[in-house]
């Protein structure tokens, strides 16, 4: 490997102004908020065009240079824009490779590079007059768009499944040759179906790209959705952790007839009041214990949450429109007796829940970033496992994670998006990274709570970098050398991030 | 992020103040996606994280600062867009206050530097004066080729005549039954250089039941000068402020004190922190920022006394950093706006500074040039005929980027409610005058979300919902 030699020709290709090599940056671009440490790259380029970056990755298979690239770097609690491993060079995508190339407001997609964030597509949807709404998550506004999608990132309305909601790549691969797939791959000047498309002739490649170190997406069609005149939320806390069987019981029927066209989020109270104020003890056991039951009773009365707290919402015409579903719905989950309704008006008051409308809007918040000062000192991990829509499963579900929680010292903060047959379950793991026990015992917990759910035949959606290898591991052997071949074929050098998502 | 401060240095109330600042920063790094000075040079030292670096190597080290890091610090905006996003509160406000102080007092400047700072600094808080060096910039015009950089930025900024500035000293009576009493704060170059803002909030507030008192002694907030670094010159500005308007307080009550410069209500609301160590001050400072309030604070959609006709102008509303990212304010100006029938448009990239910063586009034309540029672009791609925001020093720099109309947002409120059409509509050809529309309500609206697409031609949602 010659980074030195790599670095020069690349300079001389994209622009010595377009190499950084300073020291201040080295460090940035290393940082990650996992309990394994930073991993300081050896460069940062910012290509401009799928051109440059086919060019780099060719100079890279040159000089045998491992490469990292990275969107927007906002990929908080799963890696930020930390590599895999120390000494690669970061292709920083978001600098130059940031425009929306295409808005169609017939067919209602957009094509966009991969510095293109949720914030910046939803402001120019707006500023085009508000009649398209595209999907976001409740995660940092600035996140890129192509980097969430092909992490399998998620948001919460119709359109929430951002990969499934992608149409049409324009990939370079591991050789530097650069593919497009779909009704993209035709040779032709007018690709009309490219991103309206996704099954035509030939294989499904797109599916290569999600979770995978084969190529780098330089552009996606992202599909969007028509912005309702009305959007009326409702919610639903319930008292006790328990009440996660009935919960998942009720939700399944709404999402199995689509009747609610949002997916629930069913966060528990931490999570939710994790977004708003730091853990108030903390400071009494120094991170070394649990928050109690009591505490969190006192928390939930503070903020007027539950054990539990439900949100959708509806589309429509007009907010008096929707009073008949309204109706429907709090009828259904407040059949028992156990949950108490909040209306749309007083959730808007709550921090928490005006964070779910906004989500449920296509609005970007900043709301959840507070999850990240639970805890002091910038440690933070997600685990993603999910759970079959059956109560009794995902209640068990819950009592084993609090349990792994707990026995390490931490705070159990999960929310669980709900559809039909599947919720994912984004548990938090937010602690101390400057101490190093309670360093050690985030990785203790993620590493119990993996194999507690594997041994019940469960993985995860996303993985942070620290754990990618441990996850690769547990799949097939089949699997992973498939994974490995699919590698050697369109990167055989391997220089494009080497070891990302376990795949060698 | 850790510190490592003696116990000497950390008996220093700033630096003791710095050290709990700096040990919020994890390095999360969401500050640099908002910071402009970042997005525009992808220079870490340019970013907040990096400044906070910077700032705390230098306090550490203590002595005389480098020039590098004074550069980093100089160009700052104080935005302080980072602190929206920071996930972590780190309050960078402050921290850059501290920093500046302490190249104050401890960094020689170029001569050059030194001489136009101070000239930047007596010159904008100082109405009077402010008034003089106009005339002499509108002289020095024809010379401008031979004046160095920043001081031909000078010549280029000064206006090309000002308008008569209307003494509004004393008390002006709310019509019909008063419901509260506030004091006004006019500024300082806003008095001659906008006077116009001033007197639409006179007329607009005492419309709507508030009597408005206007002390003489009551001067510059200090603002301008405290976000160059020259606290001890805030202060002495501050003071005779807080004295003249605690003295109001005192003589006939008050329910708030009224700010239409965001950027003055920013450190007005603030007085606490800035007369902590004053004991003849402090309190007196601090029951009047708890009562300070943005213009826009005092009204609420429901209260405007709106005529039966409207004009549907369509206007796009520039967030002033101050006002969205230090007093948090982005809802209540839209919302009286559209209640007055005006048709608002979000812009763009609408976290991002417009390059106006205080004394910033003087000291720092260049990035404030690009920034003004950028935003200027921004505006203009809504398709709005005028531009509306909440603080005069965004409205000026605007306006040497965009040839639309710029008006403050009172001045739209008082004109929907009866006041004079604003100077700046005058040029304007202006659609014909409409029943109003019943007013949305409020709370049925997602938070931040665009009106029912009204204005949006050919919804494909209008056909579908």
């Amino acid at each position: 490997m010659s980074m030195d030699a790599f670095l020069n020709d690349a300079a001389s290709g994209l622009g010595a102004e377009h190499v950084n090599t300073g020291a201040e940056t080295l460090v940035r671009y290393g940082e990650n908020t996992m309990p394994g440490g930073d991993r300081r790259p050896s460069a940062v380029l910012y290509p401009g065009s799928t051109e440059e970056v086919a060019a780099l990755v060719r100079l890279a298979n040159l000089h045998k240079v491992p490469l990292f690239p990275t969107s927007t770097g906002n990929n908080m609690g799963l890696g930020t824009r930390s590599a895999p491993a120390a000494g690669m060079a970061v292709l920083d995508l978001g600098r130059r490779m940031n425009r929306i190339l295409e808005i169609d407001d017939t067919l209602g997609f957009a094509a966009v590079e991969p510095g293109v964030s949720f914030q910046m597509l939803a402001d120019e949807l707006k500023r085009r007059g508000g009649q398209w709404m595209n999907s976001t998550t409740s995660g940092p506004p600035q996140g890129g768009m192509i980097g969430n999608a092909l992490d399998k990132g998620a948001g919460y309305g119709p359109y929430f499944d951002h990969f499934g909601f992608s149409c049409g790549m324009e990939v370079v691969l591991g050789t530097g040759d650069v593919i497009r797939t779909g009704d993209g791959s035709i040779e032709s000047d007018s690709l009309v179906n490219w991103h309206v498309s996704k099954y035509s002739f030939g294989p499904i490649l797109d599916g290569l790209f999600a979770q995978s170190n084969y190529g780098i997406v330089t552009r996606l069609g992202v599909w969007l959705l028509p912005r309702p005149p009305a959007i009326r939320s409702f919610h639903f806390a319930f008292p006790d952790d328990g009440d996660l069987e009935e919960i998942v019981e009720l939700c399944r029927p709404m999402k199995m007839s689509n009747f609610v066209p949002t997916l629930f989020r069913v966060a528990n109270d931490l999570y939710l009041i994790g977004s708003e104020v730091p853990s108030p003890a903390y400071a009494a056991s120094g991170g070394r214990e649990s928050i109690g039951d009591d505490a969190r009773k006192a928390l939930q009365r503070e903020h007027g949450l539950g054990a539990w707290t439900v949100s959708g919402a509806f589309y429509g015409p007009s907010m008096e429109a929707m009073e008949p579903q309204i109706k429907r719905v709090v009828d259904h989950f407040c059949a028992s007796g156990k949950a108490a309704y909040i209306p749309h008006e007083a959730a808007l008051e709550k921090p928490a829940l005006a964070c779910a409308v906004a989500s449920f809007s296509g609005e970007p918040t900043l709301t959840e970033l507070g999850l990240l000062k639970w805890r002091p000192g910038g440690g933070n991990a997600w685990f993603t496992p999910g759970t079959p829509m059956d109560g009794k499963v995902a209640n068990e579900f819950q009592e084993l994670g609090r349990a792994i929680y707990e026995a390490n010292g931490l705070d159990y903060q999960v929310m669980n998006v709900a559809g039909p047959r599947f919720a994912r379950g984004l548990h938090v793991i937010s602690f101390n990274r400057e101490d190093p026990d309670e360093s050690a015992r985030a990785d203790a917990a993620y590493r119990a709570l993996a194999e507690a759910f594997y041994a019940r035949g469960v993985a995860v959606g996303r993985a942070p970098i620290d754990w990618q290898d441990f996850h690769m591991d547990k799949l097939m052997p089949s699997f992973r050398e498939a994974c490995n071949a699919i590698k050697r074929a369109l990167d055989p050098n391997g220089v494009i991030a080497p070891g990302r998502y376990g795949i060698h | 992020m850790k510190t490592a401060f003696t116990a000497v240095q950390l008996a220093d109330p700033g630096i003791a103040a710095a050290d709990g600042i700096l040990r919020t920063c994890v390095h999360y790094g969401f500050c640099t996606a908002v910071c402009p000075t970042y997005v525009l040079t992808r220079d870490e030292n340019e970013a907040p994280r990096g400044r906070i670096d910077l700032i705390r190597a230098m306090l550490e080290r203590g002595g005389r600062p480098d020039a590098k890091t004074v550069g980093h610090i100089d160009s700052c905006l104080s935005c302080n867009a980072c602190m929206t996003t920071c996930a972590v509160d780190v309050d960078y406000l402050h921290l850059a206050d501290i920093a500046r102080s302490y190249i104050e007092e401890n960094y020689r400047r170029p001569l050059g530097d030194r001489l136009l700072r101070r000239l930047v600094a007596r010159t904008v808080a100082d109405p009077a004066r402010f008034s003089r060096m106009t005339l002499l910039a509108r002289l020095a015009r024809p010379f401008r080729a031979l004046l160095p950089g920043r001081l031909r930025t000078l010549v280029d900024l000064a206006p090309a005549a000002l308008p008569p500035m209307p003494d509004l000293t004393g008390t002006h009576p709310a019509e019909g039954a008063r419901r509260m009493r506030v004091a006004l704060l006019q500024g300082c170059v806003q008095q001659a250089l906008a006077p116009e803002i001033n007197a639409a909030t006179v007329r607009l507030l005492t419309r709507h039941g508030i009597e408005v008192v206007v002390p003489a002694e009551a001067g510059c907030c200090g603002a301008f000068t405290l976000h160059m670094g020259k606290a001890d010159m805030a202060r002495a500005a501050a003071a005779r402020t807080v004295d003249a308007w605690h003295a109001e307080l005192e003589r006939g009550g008050l329910d708030a004190v009224v700010v239409n410069a965001s950027g003055c209500g920013t450190v007005v609301k603030d007085y606490a922190r800035l007369f902590a160590n004053d004991p003849a001050r402090s309190g007196k400072a601090a029951a009047l920022a708890a009562i300070a309030r943005d213009v826009t604070e005092l009204l609420a959609p429901d209260d405007l006394r709106l005529p039966d006709t409207t004009v549907p102008l369509t206007v796009a509303y520039h967030d002033a950093c101050s006002l969205q990212h230090a007093q948090k304010i982005r809802n209540r100006p839209r919302a009286l706006l559209r209640a007055a029938g005006v048709d608002v448009r979000d812009v763009p990239e609408g976290h991002f500074c417009c390059g106006s910063a205080g004394a910033y586009n003087m000291l720092q034309p260049e990035m404030a040039g690009a920034l003004g540029r950028r935003k200027a672009g921004h505006i203009e791609s809504t398709g709005a005929a005028a531009v509306a925001a909440g603080n005069l020093g965004c409205l000026a720099q605007l306006a040497r980027f965009t040839g639309l109309p710029m008006l403050h947002t009172v001045e739209l409120l008082d004109w929907a409610t009866g006041g004079p059409l604003p100077e700046a509509l005058k040029r304007v050809t202006l659609p014909p005058p409409a029943a109003r529309a019943k007013a949305p309500v409020p709370a049925s609206a997602p938070p931040e979300s665009p009106p029912p697409s009204a204005s949006a031609g050919g919804t494909p949602g209008a056909a579908i919902w």
